[in-house]
Order: C-alpha cells, then structure tokens, then sequence
C-alpha cells in the first residue's frame, strides 16, 4: 500500500490519536519565498496516544506492521518548543513503510512507553531518554544506554553545554 | 677487561646487568589484546604475516593484563572507556609501557572540538611512553612505535644513578 492507502485505512480505523497526515510538495510558483517541503510524507499523532495508535497499525489485516525500525528525536532549534519523536514501522508482509511524528512540549518531554506493543523500541527509548531527556513512562529497564550512569545533562538537545570536566579528568 | 682477557674456561660470557635484562625485555613486549576503533584494525594487520610485528618479539597479544608488558591504546577514549583503561593499566604487572596509537589516544584527534565524551589524549589518565602519529597510522608506523619504545628500554637502568652532588 502507499502512504495514502496507509492514511486512508487508518481514517477508516478511526486510529486513536491521529491528528493529519503531511506529504511532501514541491515550492509553490506564485510564492517565491515557499520552498515546499521534500522528504517522506508522515502522520502526525498525538503523543499521549501513541500506545493505541501503534497498536492498531502492528495488529490490523490491512496495515501488519510487524516490524519498529526506528524510534527517534530530534530538538529543532534552542527557541523552539517543542521536541518532535520519530517513529518508523515497516511492514514485511505488505511491504509499506509508515512514518509517524509526534510533537512534545520541551517543558515537560513525558511519553508513555511503547515497549508493550513493540518490544524492538527499548532501547531507542533508552537512548532517546539520555540524548534528549525525554521520559518514558513505564519503561521496564530505565537505565543509560551509551553515556556513563552519572553523566550530566541531554548532548543532542541544542541548549547543551558542553562538560569541564569529568571525575577530575579535563574537558578541554 | 685486560685484565679478564683470557682468564676463563670456554662457554663464559660476560655481560653487564643492565644489558641483559633491557636485552630480555625489549625482545619480548608482550602487548595487551586490546583495541577501541579503527586503530586497532591497523593494530591486527601489524600482527598479521605481512607485516608481522613477531619479528620484534612482540607478537603474543595477551588476553589478560596481568600477562602483558604493553598497553597499546589504538583508537578513540571516552570518558567511559577511560575508566576501564585505568583499571586494565593498574592490573598490569611493573615495567609495563603504553603507545598511544592515531590521533584520537594522543590527543582527541577529529572529537578534539565537538565530542563532549570523548577524552583529550589518553595521558590524561595513564603514563604514555610513545605517541604514534596518524589516523590511522600506517602498520609500518606502528613497528616504527615498536623500536621506538624498544630503544627507550635498551636506554634505561636497573641501577640507581648515583644523588647528584650540588
């Protein structure tokens, strides 16, 4: 199925949390200062629903996304508020790809964990956790994935400053 | 010797301390098996048959510390790592020698800038006796490492330099 077989099924779902759909566009000609938009085309969920959400697209005939390929973040710009997670589902059977996107306020990054529906996503949530000091609510194993358990702060998020020093050892 | 000259039975050999023990201890540096990135890659060639570093006696890589005379650091130190490096070194049995091998051991090399977990130069933590050049240094590089820290043992003493007098 393409992306707009994928959105389709799930408007006729009524997938919990879904809030749009965005495709790539090129610029617009009458408007000199747009400059489209290139990329894949995603949906766009609301966090708090992200659980169900997949839920439906891992266990519907039509969709069958066995797989989790990717759960990530990305934090746009130091001014910017919101953090945006990533997620991409691939499934074998049908061979389609989904990509899903969810936007986060920076103030207060709580998501609940998707571990129960894919087991795959530990440790992207783990990693996602320390880079970008998201929390994942009920994650089974909470713990550091790449940085030592007593590092200070979230490196991939704009606003980090870098370490002086660590246990003594200088930064610089 | 005037004086030694001629005095001895055949099969006697005469020789200095100092130089028999450098002579046993530069000929069979044994090093750590042990590497972090792309360094250690160079590192396995260096022991390949190529270019063989059996040929200094320094090719039996040891799995453990407590066997090893050398800790050659070949790649990337985070801070993370550093821990450990620290550890394995204080595991190694006296005299022990560390090379520190490409760019990033000698001084952070390409994450001198923006890599926030990576450690400047692996002297930080543990005595570096040669720094190899490189990223990655050439296998030959190494060896040229090798008989650098070679001759640094073939110079050293097991005696006390006499206190300087002012």
């Amino acid at each position: 199925m393409d992306f707009q077989g994928i959105n389709d099924r799930l408007l006729v779902l009524h997938a919990p949390g879904l809030l749009g759909a965005d495709e790539p566009r090129p610029p617009d000609p009458a408007d000199k200062k747009d400059k489209g938009r290139s990329g894949d085309p995603y949906v766009l969920v609301d966090p708090q629903q992200l659980v169900p959400f997949l839920e439906v697209c891992r266990d519907d005939e039509r969709l069958r996304f066995e797989l989790l390929v990717d759960l990530t973040a990305t934090d746009p710009a130091v001014d910017d508020e919101q953090l945006w997670i990533n997620v991409a589902l691939l499934s074998v059977t049908h061979r389609h790809r989904l990509s899903i996107k969810c936007q986060l306020p920076k103030a207060d990054p709580v998501l609940p964990s998707t571990t129960p529906v894919y087991r795959a996503s530990q440790w992207h949530e783990r990693e996602c956790a320390e880079m970008f000091g998201i929390t994942f609510a009920g994650h089974p194993d909470p713990r550091h994935m790449l940085l030592p358990d007593d590092w200070v702060g979230h490196p991939l998020r704009k606003d980090y400053e870098f370490p002086k020093e660590y246990h003594g050892i200088s930064c610089e | 010797m005037a004086l030694l000259e001629n005095s001895f039975e055949e099969n006697v050999l005469t020789t200095k301390v100092d130089w028999l023990i450098n002579w046993a201890r530069l000929s069979s540096i044994w090093p750590m098996t042990f590497g972090l990135a792309c360094c250690a890659i160079e590192m396995m060639a260096v022991g390949a048959a190529h270019h063989d570093i059996d040929r200094f006696g320094a090719g039996a890589f040891r799995a453990t510390p407590r066997q090893a005379d050398l800790m050659i650091v070949a790649g990337t130190v985070n801070f993370k790592m550093g821990d450990r490096i620290k550890r394995l070194y204080d595991q190694m049995p006296s005299p022990k020698y560390v090379m520190a091998m490409g760019a990033c051991a000698t001084g952070g090399g390409p994450y001198y800038k923006y890599g926030y977990t990576v450690m400047k130069g692996v002297d930080r933590i543990v005595p570096v006796d040669v720094y190899i050049a490189g990223c990655p240094p050439r296998p030959e590089a190494l060896l040229e490492g090798l008989m650098k820290l070679q001759e640094k043992i073939r110079n050293s003493s097991v005696v006390r330099k006499p206190a300087r007098t002012a």
